[in-house]
């Protein structure tokens, strides 16, 4: 039926297809993730740890509380944040030790680029369209600009004092920066990444030149500007000063100040947006801000060397770093709803809350554990060996994301 | 003609042969001679270029000597990118950094916008000029950045708490294993961590502080002087006076949650109770006044705490009312108000410090209960003839449209009187009426030998930016004292307390006391004052 020669012509040229066919597959074997490759199908469903001495980023899932990947990033890294881009595409860090960030693809976890950055970097913001990448280097008193398409760093904003945290606008156009060696907040144009402005937050009284032990010895400056839930004013602490200044954010000036207690840390925003929390580490205690009024609504009693302010539940839970105390606030009745130990002759560090606001991922770092706190009713689970000193905790979307 | 021709064509030839001869002699040796100059100036070039990549690979050298000299010589500490640069002649194949098993390892293949083979995206590896100059630039970028921040890269030793199973044997497990015991031990752990110079300097200062004693002193100036302003002109007035205070405390951490706590005071100069007759102290310090410009020990005390922290007990010499009566706005002479009625409840009944003992139960919902007891005579042979008994029960609040407020309730009995025990009761309550504004208030009754006595108070403090500088605090009280025995007295007091420093605070007073005495007659003196008070 077939002729000899057609038999054969068919079949070098299917033997030329499959051979190209295989040729092109071996050539690109990483175009689309291989199923197996992928380590994290959902960047939602995880816990991200970073882990300052084992010089790691773990990655815990949330359901089942296994570790299900970890990214080694270097020996004497020391990363001191971790964050998820918007669009759950990589994970990030800064290697304070290595003046290097990290960049980590969120699914197969693999450390995909490590970019040279200023000195010391810390905590870190990005865009909300995910195409920059913030990293704050205090040390350096600059902010590294890294472009997340090209991967490399286009810019250093420089002139800015201890970068502390940097916060986007909404529409992404601007960000503000909390300077923790000054007094004023930074504003940096997106588009040109320049600091264009610095809001001046309050003066300092008349008698700061009595006291040079305080105003001229370290400076406790401001560590973020947070924005109202609603988006409609950017409040900032200031530790120095003991104030919260509201910024309003068309005009980039300060429409008030609020008197809150002593030295306090930075300001935390409650998920319903009615209130905010300063805690106080000069009077160990927190200022509760009604946002609606801009005034102190209530100064209650907490503990030492507060980290963090997670709320969840109708509560607010804020760490006492070195008591291993948790101090849990009713937000209804703004009353103190007692406290709970974490341990004895521990660390805490901060925590996340998971985006359903029932659970908090609290890493402590001397037992190199985290601990899970049932918002509702309170209840304690511990999940060790996640890694040496964990020093933070991330979940993609939650709105308790933040570092010392 | 064909000889001529042939002969003619050989001429010709001879002559061409004769030229391209001619011009192969001189040709063949010019192109030799430029072959060898072009040779020769290629040996040059190559030695050249050599001599500088030489120069290159010793800059490098130099450069990477001094970056192993900032960093470790233990290979933990530098970067294995930087050690397979250190060797770039000996073509190492790029090692991985030591990884501990489980993690993921940078894989190859292409991702989006970088090499995970090369991260970092170092220069490569290869004699190639511009590679070296490459490589240079980071070198000294990375030099740069270890100069500008020294670090120590030993690694850091710390011991840990770790939980074993001790199986029968004795042998040690960290996971269960059958017939093992769970137990506790402590371990040593290294851990490579990099500190900056001033990082190692605050820790080791930080566990310093922590195991010594630590000191501290409040002292306080009070100058008062009293104005007679009605009652008997032969009472004193126009008086001048001075009370000059020191306490040192001591504090020192003695074991988990327990902390030994001891106030040494001293006190002298004159004070206004001395000849002028009130019912309650016109000045809060002469409470502490037991011996002239003598030291003595008002407090000394052991405090522990159990339950998670929700119980403290507190035993030794103390202050019963430290504990019991507090009040926020109203409940020290050192920073508040200086007339004693506006800092403690007479009612109380108790003047002296004593040994004693308290229990504080504190879970932090806004609940809390305290009971104490102490000696209320210290002249007394045993507890049994002055033992003041004590308890409280208290409460966050937080009213409509108010800030937080402190509800407190006591009962005591007192035996010191030598007839029997004596009750009394009272509350005291501090209410935040506004970010800056607190409203306080003290009521109290006692048992007497006919009938009871009583005494009520109340004020304003204003506070948190109400006055010149943010941490001033100023207020206003009256107090009012009603013996069983028709014995009146009316308090009332001003004050504003510049805080001229975290640590020094200036503060003026202005206090008014009518004394209703026995058979209806009145005294009444005004006693501007002034306090330097310094807490460090």
């Amino acid at each position: 039926m077939f002729s000899t020669k057609r038999v054969l012509t068919i079949s070098g040229f299917l033997v030329v297809v499959g051979a190209l066919s295989a040729a092109f597959y071996n050539v690109m074997p990483s175009s689309h993730v291989q199923a197996a490759d992928v380590k994290v199908a959902d960047p939602t469903s995880v816990v991200m740890i970073v882990n300052r001495d084992s010089n790691d980023l773990a990655f815990m899932d949330i359901k089942t509380h296994k570790i299900v990947g970890k990214t080694f990033l270097g020996n004497n890294v020391n990363p001191h944040m971790v964050m998820m881009s918007p669009d759950g595409r990589y994970v990030v860090t800064g290697g304070t030790r290595a003046n290097k960030a990290y960049i980590v693809d969120s699914h197969t976890l693999e450390l995909v680029k490590v970019i040279p950055v200023g000195i010391a970097p810390e905590h870190l913001s990005f865009s909300p369209d995910s195409r920059w990448y913030y990293q704050g280097n205090p040390e350096g008193d600059s902010i590294s600009v890294i472009d997340m398409q090209s991967m490399t760093m286009v810019k250093t904003i420089n002139g800015l004092v201890e970068p502390l945290n940097i916060t986007f606008t909404p529409d992404g156009s601007k960000a503000y920066v909390g300077n923790y060696g000054a007094h004023w907040v930074g504003v940096v144009d997106v588009r040109r990444h320049e600091l264009m402005k610095k809001i001046y937050l309050s003066d300092f009284p008349g008698v700061a030149k009595l006291d040079p032990s305080k105003y001229l010895g370290e400076t406790k400056g401001i560590n973020i500007g947070m924005f109202s839930p609603d988006g409609k004013y950017l409040y900032a602490a200031d530790g120095d000063l003991g104030i919260v200044a509201v910024i309003d954010p068309r005009e980039d000036k300060v429409i008030k100040t609020i008197r809150v207690g002593k030295e306090p840390w930075r300001i935390y925003m409650g998920h319903d947006g009615k209130y905010a929390i300063t805690p106080n580490n000069g009077d160990q205690t927190i200022s509760i801000i009604d946002l609606k009024e801009n005034k102190v609504a209530a100064t209650l009693e907490a503990g030492p060397d507060m980290t963090g302010v997670n709320f969840a539940a109708g509560k607010a839970f804020v760490i006492s770093s070195t008591s291993g105390y948790v101090y849990v606030y009713n937000m209804s009745s703004l009353r103190p709803a007692g406290r709970l130990k974490i341990g004895t002759n521990v660390q805490l560090e901060t925590a996340t809350t998971d985006t359903a606001d029932q659970k908090l991922y609290l890493a402590e770092s001397t037992t190199n554990s985290v601990v899970i706190i049932d918002a509702r009713t309170e209840a304690i689970e511990r999940v060790t060996n996640v890694g040496l000193y964990p020093w933070g905790t991330h979940i993609m979307d939650s709105k308790d994301n933040y570092c010392h | 003609m064909a000889m001529v021709s042939v002969r003619h064509r050989g001429w010709k030839s001879v002559l061409h042969g004769s030229a391209i001869a001619l011009m192969l002699a001189v040709t063949v040796p010019s192109i030799a001679r430029a072959q060898q100059v072009n040779a020769v100036n290629s040996d040059a070039t190559v030695a050249k270029e050599d001599q500088e990549r030489q120069a290159l690979l010793d800059q490098l050298a130099a450069l990477e000597k001094r970056i192993v000299e900032l960093t470790a010589i233990s290979p933990q500490s530098v970067p294995t990118s930087q050690i397979a640069m250190a060797a770039p002649q000996a073509a190492a194949p790029q090692q991985a950094p030591a990884m501990p098993p489980g993690m993921v390892m940078p894989q190859t293949g292409p991702s989006p916008g970088a090499n995970p083979a090369n991260p970092e995206g170092n220069p490569t590896d290869s004699t190639n000029p511009q590679d070296l100059l490459d490589r240079i630039k980071v070198l000294e970028q990375r030099l740069k950045d270890l100069e500008t921040t020294a670090v120590l890269s030993e690694p850091q030793t710390r011991t840990k708490r770790v939980e074993v199973y001790v199986d029968p044997q004795g042998g040690v497990h960290d996971e269960p294993v059958p017939g093992a015991r769970k137990t506790v031990t402590y371990q040593r752990e290294r851990v490579y961590r990099r500190q900056t110079m001033s990082e190692q300097i605050e820790a080791a200062i930080a566990d310093a502080e922590q195991h010594k004693v630590e000191v501290g002193v409040n002292a306080g100036i009070v100058a008062q002087f009293g104005f007679r302003t009605q009652g008997d002109t032969a009472a004193p007035t126009n008086r001048a006076y001075e009370l000059a205070s020191a306490d040192l405390f001591f504090t020192a951490g003695i074991a988990q949650n327990t902390v030994f706590f001891a106030d040494l005071v001293g006190l002298g100069g004159t004070h206004p109770e001395n000849e002028i007759p009130t019912l309650t102290l016109i000045n809060g310090y002469s409470a502490r006044l037991q011996n002239q410009n003598q030291i003595s020990v008002r407090e000394a005390w052991l405090r522990t705490e159990v339950m998670s922290g929700k119980l403290a007990m507190v035993a030794g010499r103390m202050d019963l009312t430290n504990y019991i009566d507090h009040n926020a706005a109203a409940n020290d002479e050192t920073s508040q108000f200086l007339s004693d009625a506006l800092v403690n409840n007479p009612m109380l009944g108790l003047t002296e410090n004593g040994i004693g003992f308290v229990s504080v139960y504190d879970p932090k919902h806004g609940f809390n209960g305290k009971f104490g007891f102490q000696q209320s005579n210290s002249n007394a042979a045993s507890l049994n003839e002055s033992l003041f008994t004590m308890g409280e029960v208290g409460y966050v609040a937080r009213l409509p449209k108010t800030g937080e407020g402190n509800y407190r309730f006591w009962y005591r009995t007192d035996n010191a009187s030598g007839t029997g025990y004596r009750s009394g009761f009272g509350t005291s309550i501090d209410q935040r009426l506004s970010p800056r504004l607190t409203l306080f208030g003290r009521y109290g009754e006692a048992e007497a030998t006919v009938n009871w006595n009583s005494f009520y108070s109340g004020g304003l403090k204003f506070d948190n930016g109400f006055g010149f500088f943010p941490g001033d605090v100023w207020g206003l009280g009256y107090a009012q004292t009603h013996l069983q025995t028709s014995e009146k007295e009316r308090v009332i007091e001003g004050f504003y307390n510049l805080s001229l420093t975290e640590k020094l605070k200036l503060s003026f007073h202005l206090s008014h006391f009518l004394e209703m005495q026995q058979g209806g007659t009145k005294l009444g003196y005004l006693f501007p004052g002034v306090r330097l008070q310094a807490n460090f």
